[in-house]
């Protein structure tokens, strides 16, 4: 019996003899290996060579995301923030953008002014209207002279901020420039007046008809607003030194400027040219009249005093300033170009222009940067030539607004002050101006902030993440010298969708999830929209930023 | 538990001790995320098993077992016994580097195989013994430095090949067996998803650049990785019951020496006197592995540079649990 | 019911009443008709088990290790070099804390190879952090493989039963096998907390440092020797059911008035109890103390059973080459940490197969008795007869 008790005694310490080990460690997250770091990322968003090279400053990147994700009517107003021409500028902008697009590197660049062109289309299409960015109304007013495309884009800017707007402009109707020398093969003037219709239906005033120093006076302006905006571009032709002298009885002269060319043809005006015509210059306006010139059924000579485009890597002075594109459409419609050339003397028998001397020329510019090219002798050569039409720059007309520029509460832009003379300029300057009437009405300090952001270049990317796919362009028009139609056809539907794919979203997080794939350590963790990273456990290896596409994270040395 | 991330368990979770861009912590991390925290994992001795369970503690979010060097898959194949005979169908995965797979392991291994346990061996291969301070093993590449395999005035490295593994995997007639690494996510996805749908045992080598023992920039674990197979060197297969079914083509074959520069390991090559016939003869395996897998012809889904594509959203994430919150991404 | 079996058969019907869940091996003399019973049975629908045929005792050991770790009661069988080849799963199963129970078909260890029996492999392990019990008969073994599995499920520690190879594995004697209720009603399916399951996610076998790297080991060791009031109350309860005991952690015979003590492990026993019989008849005050459990050392136990007598032969048939007999170094020690300082001295013999039949013992008594007592190593003479029995340094002389 007692051997019994001593075993039940016994069975109940069993449970006590039971190991008492602690054999489940606990949990390694107690362990922060990030000490060890000497190196920790960041995410850092850049500023793509797109937008920086945008006039407009468009989020190009931003807005290309959205219609990647076919979120279209997002991906216009994204655009439209700081231009409110996609239609117009996808058609008619030289698209800088694309000229440093990291893309190339790969295989082209993305075809971002059409991309542009088909979100502006498809605007108008569905009648999608700008939005305020805010419901309070400003007391103040602001006028604007000019309703171009810089005045168009200022007051856009205002309305939406709540500000009352009021534009001036001297002509009928309104689109300045775009409307009066943009020829309608380029841009249809359709959809030029739907978007501004769409700006104006914000709220602006327009006066239309009305001159500053006519109409009305420079005083009443100051008296009446709180602000101006000079935006009143360059309608008249820079002076040449050849007189001007009509023929004997005829309707067209034998020179002319190429803004009245473009300004003529653009009120449909019917002109009669001679079989031959000669243009000077070798901008894109003399381009656009070359090209009117063919439409209208004559040859034409190009007289341009820079050499070809792709000559000159590292001196663009020296190059044609026209678009490339533009020049590779004109030659296209067999527009002949004389390079490096300049206008000696005009050539007449008796009161009838019968061609142009021209010469070759050295150096294009002075040592001042002033163009003045210089000829050589003995490289003369006729070019035959019943009409010569200059299209050497066009200057502001300031004739009853002369002492405004100088006042306070004023502002200027557009081609006024603008060198190249760029659509685009001019729509970024109204967006500046705007932000700094804005600032100045409420007494703060404008800053663009824009320019603080670091640039990134192909080299930070890993192209290789990205497949390779052939850049979508619009359809040419076969009968293009057929009348003034439309030559660049927009992208379909499809096309757009993958050009928008194309994207390489430089320096601006995809979500490609590659960071957090790569983390050796579990350090970058996914949210909703983005990632974070744990720098209790980040050992600083530098995978996920050596391995990001698009160049979205920096290393910096832990201090 | 650490549910710091909605999106994925971290079945490895952080804290663990690995080295700075270790490409194995990276692999295991894939691969058990893949699989998710529903498995009983078995590893071998190694650096794996030494960072992610070190001195009480464990970075395992999952029931994880190490005994020792050679016998991972002898416990697997334990384990899986005991789940059959408790009718559990609970995954079986056993993780083990080069030397517990090639070497030490191998007989373990084979005896595995050829028993048919239902078991994904997964060799994270980083082509020497790391753990113990870089010694050569059967599967450290021709000509490389190791500090048992020393370049000297003799020696140019390590003199003998790189050993066909997955060759010997393939020749068990096992259901699949496959080689993958950490530079081509969606592939080794792919091919973890494909190992967990079949029965039986299975094998995949995923090639885990060290940046300790191949002397390479912590930063560029997945730059090597990707140049090992782009260079052709570490062809990417799929074997099933011993026939080739399927590789990753290269879109471009790169010159080996893309592939050798950034690494320390192959240094000597670059300097000695002797080193370029060894580079001839690093290019010659390449071009001949690419031949006999056909690496630049066949017919394949994806290649080496669309396989690499990132994609807005990202390209597929890991298996999600209930408790989850990103179940939309979850496979 | 009283069946006349093979060693190997009985001992494998008592691991099917046992109920594992996992079976495996590889194949060495003199074990393999356990599991080739075990295989048929398995076969045959007889055992619900997963029977797995290892690549190598290293893989059969490591499987058993998974599969206990699993959860699933499981069982393997080795000897001698396929036990040697074990040895570092075998460390690592006790340090896992795994209750993995095999049996050992004690065999001699090469070179030269010898296929017969001695305690050369499992004494060889003895720190591996096992528990060992050495049987004396087939009975004891079919009884105390039923008990080493509630032992080691308790304990949470390995047990090894240690059964002589051929001596026992290959002889035929008749033995009681208990019916499956009877097992059942003794030992309860197996629990086992920490296992690997996925509700549960537990780290098994990680690394450890310095800081608690002792730890471990020291509870390793406090646990081992818990065990030994757990092995003899597990008996007790065994003989309450089951009306046989198989002695606890040793059992004395013919100690009463015994001024010499015979003492040994294994079917030795049975030799050793008939030539104390013919020494009693003979005037000779001498008793016999069988030590079951070498692992713990039983050392409380054996100070209790032997303090009373005047000499200690220990027969071993193991022997640390350099260092000679074990048991008796271990017993020496045990008794000097008490105090008792009994003239003890170390036989050795009976290995690779040589036999010790009760005469050769009888032989080594008187030899030894007649001789001055010297604190050293012997070894039994070749046969019985007149063969004076050599010195440690003279035998290889």
């Amino acid at each position: 019996m007692a051997a019994v008790v001593m075993f039940l005694l016994l069975l109940q310490e069993e449970q006590n003899m039971a190991p008492k080990l602690e054999i489940e460690p606990g949990s390694s997250t107690a362990y922060h290996t990030g000490d060890w770091a000497t190196q920790q990322p960041l995410y850092q968003n850049k500023w793509p060579p797109c937008s920086q090279t945008c006039p407009a400053s468009e989020d190009i990147q931003g807005w290309l995301a959205l219609a990647s994700e076919q979120q279209w009517q997002a991906a216009w107003h994204k655009l439209a923030e700081r231009n409110p021409f996609p239609a117009t500028m996808g058609r008619i902008c030289y698209h800088a953008c694309e000229s440093p697009c990291n893309r190339k590197h790969l295989d082209s660049a993305v075809n971002i002014h059409a991309m542009e062109r088909y979100l502006g289309d498809m605007a108008i299409a569905q009648g999608w209207c700008h939005e305020a960015i805010s419901d309070n109304a400003q007391s103040q007013r602001v006028a604007i002279v000019g309703a171009g495309p810089a005045g168009l884009s200022c007051a856009f800017q205002l309305v939406r901020r709540g500000y009352h707007v009021t534009i001036f402009d001297a002509q009928a109707k309104p689109g300045g420039t775009l409307r009066s020398a943009i020829p309608d093969y380029r841009l249809p003037k359709s959809v030029l007046a739907s978007e501004i219709e769409v700006i104006l239906a914000l709220g602006i005033e327009l006066r239309l008809n009305t001159r500053v120093g006519k109409e009305i006076s420079e005083g009443e302006l100051r008296d009446q607003f709180d602000a101006l905006f000079l935006a009143i571009g360059t309608q008249q032709a820079r002076p040449h030194s050849y007189n001007d002298r009509p023929e004997k009885g005829g309707s067209h002269h034998s020179i002319m400027s190429g803004i009245e060319f473009l300004q003529s043809l653009n009120r449909g005006e019917q002109m009669r040219l001679p079989k031959q015509v000669a243009v000077v210059g070798g901008g894109n306006t003399a381009v656009d009249v070359a090209r009117c010139v063919r439409r209208l059924g004559a040859e034409v000579t190009v007289i341009c005093a820079q050499d070809p485009h792709g000559t000159h890597h590292r001196d663009l002075a020296t190059e044609m300033p026209a678009s490339l594109t533009e020049v590779v459409e004109a030659e296209a419609e067999e527009v002949q170009l004389i390079y490096r050339a300049g206008v000696r003397r005009l050539v007449r028998s008796g009161e009838h222009l019968s061609g142009i001397e021209i010469a070759r020329v050295d150096q294009v510019h002075d040592r001042h940067g002033n163009f003045n090219p210089k000829y050589f002798d003995g490289t003369e050569e006729f070019i035959p030539a019943g009409l010569v039409i200059f299209a050497i720059g066009q200057e502001a007309d300031w004739h009853g607004l002369e002492t405004l520029p100088e006042a306070d509460g004023v502002w200027l832009g557009g081609d006024t002050v603008s060198k190249s003379k760029l659509a685009a300029v001019a729509v970024g300057s109204g967006y500046q101006a705007a932000m700094s009437i804005a600032s100045s009405l409420k007494g703060e300090s404008s800053v663009f902030n824009d320019h603080k952001k670091s640039k990134i270049t192909f080299r930070e990317m890993q192209l290789h993440y990205y497949p390779k796919q052939p850049r979508h362009e619009g359809e040419t028009s076969e009968q293009r010298l057929d009348g003034f139609k439309e030559v660049v056809k927009g992208l379909s539907d499809n096309a757009a969708e993958q050009e928008a794919k194309r994207c390489l979203s430089c320096g601006v997080c995809f979500e490609c999830d590659n960071c957090w794939h790569f983390c050796p350590d579990a350090a970058v963790i996914k949210k909703e929209g983005g990632y974070q990273i744990d720098y209790d456990y980040c050992k600083g290896c530098g995978i996920c930023a050596e391995e990001c596409p698009c160049g979205h994270i920096d290393m910096a040395a832990v201090t | 538990m650490d549910k710091r991330d909605l999106f994925r368990d971290n079945v490895l979770t952080s804290g663990h001790r690995a080295c700075s861009g270790c490409g194995e912590a990276m692999a295991a991390r894939m691969v058990t995320d893949l699989i998710g925290p529903d498995a009983i994992y078995i590893n071998a001795t190694g650096c794996l098993q030494v960072f992610s369970s070190h001195n009480q503690q464990s970075a395992w979010q999952a029931p994880w077992i190490h005994s020792v060097f050679a016998n991972a898959a002898a416990v697997a194949s334990g384990v899986e016994a005991a789940l059959r005979a408790k009718g559990k169908n609970t995954p079986v995965i056993v993780q083990a580097g080069d030397g517990g797979t090639f070497d030490i392991g191998l007989q373990c291994l084979s005896g595995m195989i050829e028993r048919g346990h239902d078991i994904l061996f997964v060799c994270y291969d980083n082509e020497a013994y790391m753990n113990t301070g870089v010694q050569r093993s059967s599967s450290t590449p021709h000509a490389v430095r190791t500090t048992t395999s020393p370049p000297g005035r003799l020696a140019n490295g390590k003199h003998e090949l790189k050993k066909d593994v997955i060759s010997i995997m393939a020749a068990h007639h096992m259901p699949y067996a496959a080689t993958a690494t950490i530079a081509y996510f969606p592939d080794l996805k792919a091919k973890v998803e494909k190992a967990m749908s079949i029965k039986g045992p299975r094998f995949l080598q995923v090639l885990s650049p060290c940046p300790l023992g191949w002397m390479h920039d912590s930063a560029l674990s997945v730059t090597v990785s990707r140049l090992a197979v782009e260079t052709g060197l570490f062809p990417l297969l799929e074997l099933e019951h011993g026939e080739l079914t399927g590789v990753m083509r290269l879109a471009e074959q790169k010159p080996v020496e893309e592939y050798l520069r950034p690494q320390g390991r192959f240094k000597h090559l670059f300097t000695g006197k002797e080193g370029g016939v060894e580079l001839r003869h690093l290019q010659a395996l390449a071009d001949a592995r690419i031949r006999r897998y056909g690496l630049l012809e066949a017919d394949t889904k994806w290649d080496t540079a669309r396989a690499m594509q990132s994609e807005r959203n990202g390209r597929g994430g890991y298996v999600s649990t209930s408790t989850s919150g990103g179940a939309e991404h979850g496979a | 019911m009283k069946q006349l079996l093979e060693g190997s058969q009985a001992v494998a019907e008592a691991v099917r009443l046992c109920r594992p869940q996992v079976v495996a091996a590889y194949p060495i003399t003199p074990q393999t008709h356990i599991i080739e019973r075990l295989a048929q049975h398995v076969a045959n629908g007889e055992l619900a088990a997963e029977f797995i045929n290892a690549e190598s005792e290293f893989g059969a050991a490591s499987i058993v290790l998974g599969a206990v770790a699993s959860g699933a009661r499981s069982f393997t069988a080795t000897a001698s070099q396929g036990l040697l080849l074990m040895t570092e799963v075998l460390y690592n199963i006790a340090g896992l804390r795994l209750p993995v129970v095999m049996i050992c078909a004690n065999r001699a260890v090469g070179a030269p190879i010898n296929i017969f029996s001695d305690h050369q492999d499992s004494m060889s392990v003895r720190d591996a952090g096992w528990i060992q019990l050495y049987v004396d008969s087939n009975q004891m073994a079919v009884d105390m493989l039923i008990q080493a599995y509630r032992i080691a499920e308790v304990c949470e520690l390995p047990v090894m039963v240690c059964m002589d190879g051929f001596l026992l594995t290959h002889t035929f004697e008749p033995v009681v096998l208990p019916s499956q209720a009877e097992v059942d009603g003794y030992l309860p399916a197996f629990q086992f907390a920490r296992t690997l399951d996925p509700t549960q996610p537990m780290t098994i076998g990680g690394a450890s440092e310095a800081d608690n790297y002792q730890e471990y080991r020291i509870a390793q060791h406090h646990a081992m020797e818990n065990s030994l009031a757990v092995i003899e109350a597990l008996d007790a309860e065994f003989e309450q059911q089951f009306g046989r005991t198989s002695g606890g952690l040793l059992q004395g015979y013919c100690l009463d008035g015994a001024q010499i003590v015979l003492l040994g492990m294994g079917s030795l026993m049975g030799a050793v109890c008939d030539a104390v019989d013919n020494l009693r008849t003979q005037g000779e005050a001498v008793g016999a103390l069988s030590l079951r459990c070498f692992r713990p050392f039983p050392a409380q136990a054996l100070i209790q059973y032997l303090s009373g007598a005047q000499r200690i032969i220990v027969l071993e048939k193991a022997i640390s080459i350099g260092g000679g007999g074990i048991v008796a170094a271990e017993l020496r020690a045990a008794l000097y940490q008490a105090g008792i300082t009994t003239p003890l001295e170390s036989v050795i013999g009976g290995l690779g197969g040589r036999d010790l039949t009760p005469e050769v013992i009888e032989t080594i008594f008187k030899k030894r008795v007649e001789a001055e007592t010297e604190m050293t190593n012997h070894f039994a003479p070749n046969h019985i007869i007149t063969d004076e029995i050599d010195s440690g340094g003279k035998a290889h002389g």
